[in-house]
C-alpha cells in the first residue's frame, strides 16, 4: 500500500504541483480549489438558507439555473482535489481527516440531490408549501458543508506544509 | 515613492476616521433635529465610507510602528509605552467605528426595503458614533503624542521606558492568544476554518444576486434579492473578525506585504460597490424577468472580479508575499 502512495508522489503531476516553482503549480492549484468550493457551497448554502426562511419572497425554481456554476466548481474541485492528495498521498491518505472529509462531500452531494429533486423541481415550489422533509435537508446539506470545509482544512495541518 | 512610506501613509489616513465621523455625527444630528430621512441617509452612507476607510489607516498603523521603532526596538526619543496606548485606544476606537459602520450599512439596507430606518438602529447608530468620535478622539491625541515631545504631559514623560514593546498592551495580548503563544494552539486552524466558512457564506450573495443581475437566473427580481444581502454582510463580518484575530496575531506576515495590502484595496473598493446595489434606483426596478440595465451589469461583473479578488490576493499572502 505505502509503495503505491510513494508512486502517486513520484509521478510527474504530483511532482510539478509539489516542487515547481512556478506560480501555476501548487500556489494556482490551491486557489482553484478555494474557489471552486465558494462557487459549489456558496450556491448551495443559498438554496439552503432560502429554504430555511431567508429572503422568503426569493422564487426558488429559477435556482436551478445556477446549478451549472454549482457543478462548475464542483469539478474544478475534484480535479485540484486530486492533484492536492496525489502530491502529498503518503501523509493525506494516511489520514482520518481525509477521509472523513470524504464522508461529507459524498453525503453532502446526496442531499443536494434530494434538495433539487424534491424541492426545487417541485413544480407547485413557489405557490404551495415546500416538501415537508424540505428543511431538514437544507439543514442537513450546511452540516455537511460545514464539516467538508472545517476538515478540508485542517488537511492543512496533517503534515509540514508545503515548502514554498 | 522610495522615501514615502507606510509610515507616511499612516499619517496621511489617520485624520480621516476623526474628522470623517465627526463630520457624519454633524450630518445625523442635523438629520434628528430637521427629522429628514434623505439626510438621515447621508449619514449612515457617510459612517459606512469612513469606516472602510479607517480599515486600512488601522493596519498602516502597524507599519508605522514598524518604521519608527525597527525590529521592535525604539530610539531614545520615542516612548514604546505611548505606541501601546495609542495602539490599544486605536483598537478599542477601530472596533466601535466599524461597529457603527455595521449598523450604518444595516440601517441602509432598512430604508430601501421600508423607506424607513428601524427605530431602535437609528439610536444604536447614534450611541455607537459617539463613542467612536469619543475613543477616537484619545487614540488620536496617543497617537500624536508619539512623535510630539512637547505634548506630553509630566507624568507621561516619567513612565518607565520599556524594554520590549512586544510586551504589554491588549492589542499584543489578544495577538498572543491567537498565535499560540499562550498554549492555545487550535484558536489559529479553528479561526482559519471559520474563515473559509464566512467566504462561503459571503460568496451566496455575490454569486447570486450578481449572476442573476448580469442574467444568468432570470426569475428572480431585485427586490427578492435584496432580501439576501444581510447574508453576505453575517460572510464579511464572520471573516472580518477572524481576519483581524490573523492581524494581531501575526502583524508582521501582514504589514508589510504587498498582496495584502492589494487585498485591504480591494475590499474597500468592494465596500463602495455594495453601496450601488442599495443607493441606485434602476437596479431596485429589474423586476423578475427584466433584463437589468447595462450598468447594473457592470456593477454586479466588478463585484464578482472584486470579491474573487479579495480571495486571490488573500490565498496569495503566503505564496507571492511573506506569510507563511
Amino acid at each position: 500500500m505505502i509503495e503505491f502512495l510513494q508512486w502517486l508522489e513520484s509521478t510527474s503531476l504530483s511532482t510539478w504541483v509539489r516542487e515547481s516553482p512556478s506560480i501555476f503549480a501548487f500556489p494556482t492549484v490551491l486557489l482553484l480549489h478555494t474557489v471552486g468550493m465558494a462557487l459549489c457551497v456558496g450556491i448551495s448554502a443559498g438554496v439552503n438558507f432560502r429554504i430555511l426562511g431567508f429572503a422568503p419572497s426569493l422564487r426558488l425554481s429559477p435556482m436551478v439555473r445556477l446549478f451549472p456554476i454549482l457543478w462548475l466548481g464542483f469539478w474544478m474541485n475534484a480535479i485540484t482535489g486530486t492533484m492536492l492528495v496525489m502530491q502529498d498521498a503518503t501523509n493525506k491518505l494516511t489520514n482520518l481527516d481525509f477521509y472523513t472529509k470524504m464522508v461529507f462531500i459524498v453525503l453532502a452531494l446526496v442531499v443536494l440531490a434530494r434538495i433539487k429533486k424534491r424541492v426545487l423541481l417541485d413544480p407547485k415550489v413557489d405557490s404551495g408549501p415546500l416538501n415537508p422533509s424540505a428543511r431538514t435537508l437544507a439543514l442537513l446539506s450546511l452540516l455537511f458543508w460545514l464539516g467538508a470545509i472545517t476538515c478540508g482544512r485542517l488537511l492543512a495541518y496533517v503534515a509540514p506544509l508545503v515548502e514554498v | 515613492m522610495e522615501s514615502l512610506n507606510l509610515a507616511h501613509a499612516h499619517l496621511l489616513l489617520n485624520h480621516l476616521p476623526t474628522i470623517g465621523f465627526t463630520i457624519a455625527l454633524c450630518v445625523y444630528l442635523a438629520a434628528l433635529f430637521v427629522k429628514s430621512d434623505s439626510l438621515r441617509k447621508v449619514g449612515v452612507v457617510l459612517f459606512f465610507l469612513v469606516a472602510l476607510m479607517a480599515i486600512p489607516t488601522y493596519m498602516t498603523g502597524a507599519a508605522a510602528e514598524r518604521a519608527l521603532c525597527p525590529e521592535m526596538k525604539c530610539p531614545p526619543e520615542i516612548n514604546p509605552q505611548l505606541i501601546r496606548t495609542h495602539e490599544d485606544l486605536a483598537l478599542l476606537a477601530f472596533f466601535f467605528m466599524e461597529l457603527t459602520g455595521f449598523f450604518s450599512w444595516l440601517a441602509l439596507w432598512q430604508l430601501r426595503k421600508s423607506s424607513q430606518i428601524a427605530g431602535w438602529n437609528w439610536s444604536v447608530v447614534l450611541v455607537l458614533s459617539v463613542v467612536s468620535v469619543g475613543v477616537m478622539a484619545l487614540a488620536a491625541s496617543e497617537g500624536s503624542e508619539i512623535r510630539h515631545p512637547e505634548l506630553r504631559s509630566a507624568a507621561e514623560e516619567s513612565l518607565p521606558a520599556i524594554e520590549n514593546s512586544e510586551s504589554t498592551g491588549y492589542a499584543k495580548s489578544i495577538g498572543a492568544v491567537v498565535a499560540g503563544n499562550t498554549g492555545v494552539a487550535w484558536l489559529w486552524p479553528a479561526a482559519e476554518a471559520v474563515h473559509f466558512v464566512g467566504l462561503c457564506i459571503l460568496f451566496i450573495v455575490v454569486l447570486i444576486v450578481d449572476l442573476r443581475l448580469i442574467g444568468m437566473a432570470k426569475g428572480l427580481s431585485y427586490k427578492a434579492l435584496y432580501q439576501l444581502l444581510p447574508l453576505g454582510m453575517l460572510g464579511f463580518v464572520l471573516n472580518f473578525i477572524t481576519g483581524m484575530l490573523f492581524f494581531l496575531g501575526a502583524p508582521g506576515q501582514y504589514v508589510n506585504n504587498v498582496e495584502f495590502h492589494r487585498k485591504v484595496l480591494m475590499i474597500v473598493l468592494a465596500g463602495i460597490n455594495v453601496l450601488y446595489f442599495m443607493l441606485v434606483d434602476e437596479t431596485w426596478a429589474v423586476g423578475p424577468d427584466d433584463e437589468a440595465p447595462l450598468r447594473t451589469k457592470v456593477a454586479a461583473a466588478s463585484a464578482i472580479v472584486l470579491w474573487i479578488g479579495v480571495l486571490y490576493y488573500g490565498h496569495m499572502l503566503p505564496f507571492l508575499g511573506n506569510a507563511f
